[in-house]
């Protein structure tokens, strides 16, 4: 027990980290115990030859060498930047692209998504060349029975529904701004019926 | 280091020279292998250049060398560690046995010189087979004299933990090198 204190306090001893009390006691069990009198001596003797190691010397020229690459460093264009530049467009319109899809879906006439009732028919057309746009065009609900009528009755959609289904609705998808970091999707609103839009934004 | 931040070329030649030698020597003795540590040396300073804006002034230029250094080489490690391309020991002490030459006393006799060399190659192979973790904290403090404090902060763990990693590795040391230290121990 009194050993393993004394050992404990080697690494103290060492460093000249030991109180005056602490090491006058150490001073004194070394004097009187062979064991970690040795075991202090081969400890020393550890450290010693770790210490006494001939310092490894930088190679000749390393300064040229530094200065050299510092150099290029300075005057290389900033890739991060440019990397991060690629990809949030591309990620800003794959979601773009993802939202578009999901719309769409929601918009099919047998779609999972759609209630029973919803008596939309749906078209979705893109604009080549310019903004994509997705055009809901909605047709009057009718009853078998009336199909043949002169004067079809127009019903009204669900409560639940958020779009005039007696009216033609447009979902333009653009523009798409983009921002660092974010993606702003602009919904604006139809021309013709004048339901008014949103703003989608994405973060990621 | 304000001089280097302010992109003075002359400030930074300066720096690198000063600390060149530290540098250099704390990188071979973790990774024990004397041309890599030369890239890696190159590689610090470069750091240093690239990043000298965000050196914060509360703390010692050292510390933050160091921790440069010492990250740099840990990933080495662990670099060699994966492609399980460890290099030779041998040919490590062939590599060092030039500069020890170098380092030699003129006047000492062929046959002190060699057995002075096997000792130093000897106890290169006990520092090099110690665990990174461990290996590190002690070049740090028994090679390169830093205080328990600086070791922290260039390891970025408590002092607590400074201290008992430097324990064990002096212990860990001590067994790699018994042998040697039963024939050496009480010769003076």
């Amino acid at each position: 027990m009194i050993c393993d204190r004394a050992r404990r306090l080697f690494g103290a001893c060492w460093d000249d980290e030991l109180t005056q009390a602490e090491r006058d006691w150490l001073e004194g069990h070394l004097a009187s115990c062979a064991g970690c009198r040795t075991e202090y001596d081969e400890f020393s003797r550890t450290l010693e030859l770790a210490g006494s190691l001939p310092r490894a010397e930088a190679a000749p020229g390393l300064v040229d060498r530094v200065l050299a690459r510092t150099r290029r460093s300075a005057t290389a264009p900033d890739v991060v930047g440019e990397t991060r530049g690629r990809w949030v467009p591309a990620f800003a319109a794959a979601a773009a692209a993802v939202l578009t899809v999901a719309g769409a879906l929601l918009l099919l006439p047998h779609s999972p998504w759609r209630t029973p009732t919803d008596p939309a028919a749906v078209q979705v057309a893109g604009v080549t060349g310019g903004p994509a746009v997705a055009t809901m065009v909605s047709q009057p609900a009718t009853k078998p029975a009336e199909r043949t009528g002169t004067s079809p009755r127009i019903e009204a959609g669900p409560a639940n529904d958020v779009f005039d289904h007696n009216a033609d609705v447009e979902f333009i998808l653009d523009p798409v701004t983009l921002h660092r970091g974010h993606a702003t999707v602009t919904r604006a609103g139809s021309r013709r019926t004048g339901v008014g839009g949103g703003q989608a934004i994405i973060s990621f | 280091m304000d001089r280097v931040a302010a992109d003075d070329e002359k400030a930074f030649t300066e720096l690198v020279r000063r600390f060149q030698g530290r540098v250099t020597n704390l990188v071979s003795r973790v990774l024990n292998d004397r041309e890599c540590a030369d890239d890696l040396a190159q590689e610090v300073f470069v750091r240093v250049f690239v990043h000298r804006r965000n050196y914060r002034h509360g703390s010692k230029f050292s510390t933050w060398l160091f921790t440069i250094a010492a990250n740099l080489a840990k990933n080495e490690i662990r670099r060699r560690v994966r492609r399980r391309n460890w290099f030779s020991l041998d040919a490590l002490q062939d590599m060092l046995k030039d500069s020890v030459i170098q380092l030699a006393d003129p006047t000492e006799s062929r046959e002190t010189t060699l057995e002075r060399e096997q000792l130093q190659a000897t106890v290169e192979r006990a520092i090099a087979t110690v665990p990174e973790k461990y290996r590190l904290a002690l070049v740090l403090r028994d090679i390169e004299g830093l205080p328990y404090e600086e070791i922290a902060e260039v390891l970025g763990i408590p002092g607590g933990t400074v201290r008992s990693r430097i324990n064990r590795a002096r212990g860990m040391l001590k067994r790699k090198l018994q042998p040697l230290l039963t024939t050496k121990a009480g010769t003076p």
